[in-house]
Formats: C-alpha cells, structure tokens, sequence
C-alpha cells in the first residue's frame, strides 16, 4: 500500500506540473502580446530585446493618436450594451411565456429558434449589404445593433428559458391568484429572482456581441466601425507596428478575457444549448 | 381566457423578430440565386437590375459548381474544419482528463487555459501571424534564427563539430504561402477553440459515476482500460456535441481567413462568396444557398440531439 500511495503521489506531482505547463502554454499567445505592447516598435522586433526590454507605456499613451482606439470602443461598448438590452427586452418576456405557459409547439419553436442560429452568415451577405444601403442603414450604429441582437437573440432566449424552468411554477402562480398583472409578474416576481441567470446571460451575450466579426467587418466602414473592424483594417503591419498594434490588441481584448474568467459555467450552457450539463 | 393569451403573445416579438430576420434575407438570397444579376456589366446593362425577367434556373448553380474557386473552397473549408475538429477534441479531452483531478493551483490553470477562447478573432489573427507565425520577424522567426546561429557555433568546436557540420540550416517557414496559410488558420482557430472542447469535457467529467470507478479500480482495472471503458463512453454525447457546434462555428470562419489569406488563393466559402459579391450577385447567392445545405446537414443532427435533452 505504501509503494501505491508514493507512486501516486509522484504521479499527482507530475500531473500538476504538466497540466501547468499546458496552462502556460496556452496562455502565452495573450502574455506575448501584452509584453509586446509595453515594447518601442523598434524594441519589439529586435531579438536582443526579446526579454529584457525597458518597458514602456508609449504604446497605450499614443493609442488614440496611432488608431483612434477610442472612437472604435465607444462604437464597441454602444452596440454590444444596447444589443444586449434589446435581446433581454425581447428575450425576458419570450421565455416567461415558454417556461411558464408552455404550449405544445413550445419546444418547435425554440429548436426553430436556435436553428436560426445555425445559418451560415455569409450566406446572406448581398441582400444585407443591399437592403441596409437602400434604407441608409450602412454604418449606422442601429444597424449593427439590431444585428448583433438577431443573431444573439436564439442563444439568449435558451439560456433565459433554462433558468426560468428552475423556478417553482407555484411561485408565480402565486402572483397570478393575488391578482397581479403579467407585466407585474415579470418585474416583481420573475426578474428578482431569476437575477443571477439574467445577469450571466448579458454578460455572455455582450462577449459574443464585442467579439463578433463578420457583420460589423462587413456593414461598416467609419461610423459605426467597432474594435474587430479596426483590428481587421491592420492587418498586416509587416512588423513595423508590434509594438503599437500589440497594445491596441490588447486594449481590445483585455476587458472581455476578464469578464470571460466570471463566466465560465454559463459558457458551457449557452454554448451547447443545455445539453451538457 | 385573456390572462391565458397575453403571456402567449410574449413570444411574438422575439418569434416574429427572427422570422423576419430569416426570410427576408434568405427569401433574397434565394431569388439572387435564380437570375443573372451583377453590379457591373456594361455590354448587358439589365443584368444590372434584379428582375424576373433575367431568370437563370438552375446556371448560377452550375456556374459556381464548374469554378475551379469552388471546388478548391469546398476542400479547404473541409480541411480547416476537419484538422481543428480533430486536434480540438483529441487534445480537449487529454487536458480535461489531466487537469479533473484536484490539484494545487487549478483554479488558475482553469482561468489560464480558458482565456484564448474569449479573444475576438481578428486579434486572434493578427496576433498570431505577425507576432507569432512571421518567418522572419515573429518568433517562428526568432527561433528559427537563433537555432541556426547556437549550430553555427557548436560547429567550431574541436570534436564534435564535425557532428554538427552534418546539420542542416533551418529555414522558417512561411506561412503566408496558399497551402501553409491554411495550417496558419488551423493553428490559431484549435488554439482559440481547445479550450471550449477542455471546458465542455470536464462540465462532462464532473458528472461521470465515481463508484463505477472505483468498482473498477477494486477489480484491478488499470488507468488505461478506466479510461477506454468508462470514462470515453461517458464523454461519447459531449464529442458528439462538441464536433457538431464547432462545425457549424468553423464552417462560417471569415476573420481569420479574410486576415490571414487575403487574396492568395486559401479561400474558404464565406470568403469565396465575399468574392463572388463584389459583382456576381447570382453566383454569390448560389454560394450561399450551398453553405445553407452544407451547415444544414450538420445542424440537422445537432438540432435532435439536443432536442431530446430539452424538456427533460
């Protein structure tokens, strides 16, 4: 037995260490580019300043001046929040009535729901492209907006939808017989206790929406361009700009990494619709 | 009665949201697909304008179907979907399975293996083949270099350079080229998304049944056969759904290539059908319709899988 638990316990030495070096290594991509950005643009592509560098914050001083950075995250943060209060609008009293008033083409409907979700975007390209130019909405915020609402929308109504399914039907039909109104149920009953799942929905929904890159790259060019577009239309700086791109890089994501770490668990449900648990 | 109707009429908004979302543009879509239409054509100026009267039937479908473009954006929309699926699951479980037992600090091995999944893709890109991939200025580059000078070196040494003058000099790799931007995009999306297949196996492992283990573990089964017996079986659902979600992800993939390989010939279908719309919008469209089928036939799957799960 003691032979057993000794070698089990190198064995369990050996695990963390190579679960760590995985970790690391994983995790490189992001510490590379955010030593890079503390770099001169001349120092980052420099081998003999590989690591050992004098670091400096020119980078994010000048990112206004060298990309506009702020411009860019304004229309980022504008479309990803209100993108997100419209699909909770929307997607709160939707999934009240699914999880409270089932009916039996409920779940048709939410399978029809997330296969929306399914279409390949690009298959839609030129009728979007024609259809918000003809109504003047190219590069509009409310365009990109009410995108990033739609294709977001199945994923939030599923999640609203499994959490609501937790809460004891009694409970609201508690509401009901006191006499108060669906909209009082909704606000008084319904939102206080489903706090937790509405707010990881949002969060989940915003990272999906401040990350997305294939409509805010195609439906904009300068007004409404967020961070992916800005990052897209610098693409290749041909090493002259690590430095500077590195940090705007990392401006553009930082925020959401962090926000990503306090979600993981919801991650997972959002992502595979319930069916892993 | 009306108290029982109102909460049904709140789904209307979000139903009739996405109905319109889904028609109308696939409607057009679908339409484009039927008739010669371009944005320039000065020898035939009514193709210009959409109309019934340009009717094509079925060419706009050929037409794309005989482009050399499409059959090569087919293969290497498989090829990118079929190598990140791959490395995705086969190292998403190995890390899943490494890191399911407690050990110190896997909080923050958790914390670091997830954070590349939450990076937005064009960063994703631009990170990885300027930074990383470059031959010369990344540190592929870097490396590269600096193997060949630490051989240099070695090669003066009284004995053994002799051994080391049989060495070869490395040369970095481009990844720009047509085929190697491909393995680039591979690179970065498995990098990007290894962590959600991690993450979906273990939400998986935390429910796998313990006395089972430890049934077999009394009837000397070895860590190999657990593993082959117990613990693969369990995770046959979570693969499954894996595969099926980041197919349909990585069938769209339009960042990565639109950064990687611009214009050098690694085209996948979103990209071909990016091309095809800067003025043929028929053949643009025909594109589309056949990226709906390809994605459809995943989804169809998908779609029942969970649908069994759904009211449980």
């Amino acid at each position: 037995m003691a032979i057993v638990a000794q070698s089990s316990k190198t064995g369990r030495v050996s695990r963390a260490t190579l679960a760590w070096i995985i970790a690391l290594l994983f995790f490189f991509p992001i510490f590379w580019m955010v030593l890079t950005s503390f770099k001169t643009d001349a120092d980052a592509v420099k081998p003999e300043f590989l690591i050992w560098f004098t670091p400096t914050l020119e980078n994010y001083v000048n990112m206004t001046e060298n990309y506009d950075y702020w411009r860019f995250a304004t229309n980022s943060v504008i479309t990803s929040v209100f993108a997100t209060l419209f699909a909770l609008a929307v997607g709160i009293p939707c999934a009240y009535a699914m999880a409270f008033n089932p009916s039996r083409s409920t779940k048709d409907v939410l399978m029809w729901m997330l296969s929306t979700k399914m279409l390949p975007a690009a298959a839609v390209l030129y009728p979007m492209t024609f259809l918000t130019k003809s109504l003047g909405l190219f590069d509009t915020h409310f365009i990109i907006i009410v995108v990033l609402m739609l294709i977001n929308l199945p994923i939030v109504v599923w999640m609203l939808f499994t959490y609501f399914k937790e809460i004891p039907k009694e409970i609201i039909e508690a509401g009901q017989m006191d006499g108060v109104s669906t909209w009082g149920e909704i606000r008084e009953i319904l939102i206080p206790l489903a706090w937790g799942g509405i707010a990881s929905t949002a969060l989940l929904c915003f990272i999906f929406c401040w990350n997305e890159a294939y409509w805010t790259v195609r439906l904009t060019t300068t007004d409404a361009a967020t961070l992916s577009k800005l990052i897209e239309g610098n693409r290749a700086p041909e090493g002259l700009f690590f430095g500077r791109l590195s940090a705007v890089s990392a401006a553009a994501v930082g925020p959401i990494v962090v926000l990503g770490w306090f979600c993981q668990k919801q991650l997972v449900q959002g992502l595979t619709f319930g069916a892993v648990k | 009665m009306s108290d029982r109707r109102l909460p049904r009429l709140l789904q209307s908004p979000a139903v009739v949201l996405l109905l319109v979302w889904m028609l109308i543009p696939l409607g057009m879509t679908l339409y484009f697909s039927f008739i010669r239409y371009v944005l320039n054509n000065l020898r035939r100026p009514e193709w210009t304008t959409p109309s019934l009267s340009n009717w094509r039937g079925l060419g706009n479908y050929e037409f794309v179907w005989g482009n050399k473009d499409f059959l090569l954006a087919i293969q290497n929309s498989l090829l990118i979907v079929c190598s990140i699926l791959f490395l995705t699951v086969i190292l998403g479980i190995l890390i899943a399975v490494l890191i399911n037992k407690a050990f110190a600090g896997r909080g923050i091995v958790r914390v670091l293996l997830i954070s590349p999944f939450f990076v937005m893709p064009a960063v994703n890109a631009v990170l990885w083949i300027n930074m990383i991939l470059d031959p010369v200025l990344g540190l592929q580059g870097l490396a590269v270099a600096g193997i060949n000078e630490l051989i240099d070196g070695l090669r003066t040494m009284p004995l053994l350079g002799g051994f080391f003058n049989l060495w070869p000099e490395l040369t970095p790799i481009s990844f720009r080229a047509t085929q190697t931007s491909a393995y680039a995009v591979i690179i970065m999306v498995t990098w990007q998304w290894t962590p959600f297949a991690v993450l979906i196996f273990m939400t998986s492992l935390q429910s796998e049944d313990q006395q089972q283990k430890e049934a077999a573990i009394l009837d000397g089964a070895g860590a190999w056969n657990q593993f082959r017996f117990l613990t693969l079986p369990h995770l046959a659902r979570p693969i499954a759904i894996v595969v099926m979600i980041q197919a349909i992800f990585h069938l769209s993939l339009y960042a990565e290539i639109e950064i990687v390989s611009r214009g050098n010939g690694n085209k996948n279908l979103p990209y071909l059908i990016g091309e095809f719309a800067n003025n043929n919008i028929g053949a643009a469209s025909a594109t589309g319709i056949y990226a709906v089928i390809l994605a459809n036939i995943v989804a169809i799957f998908l779609l029942r899988m969970i649908g069994k799960t759904l009211m449980e």
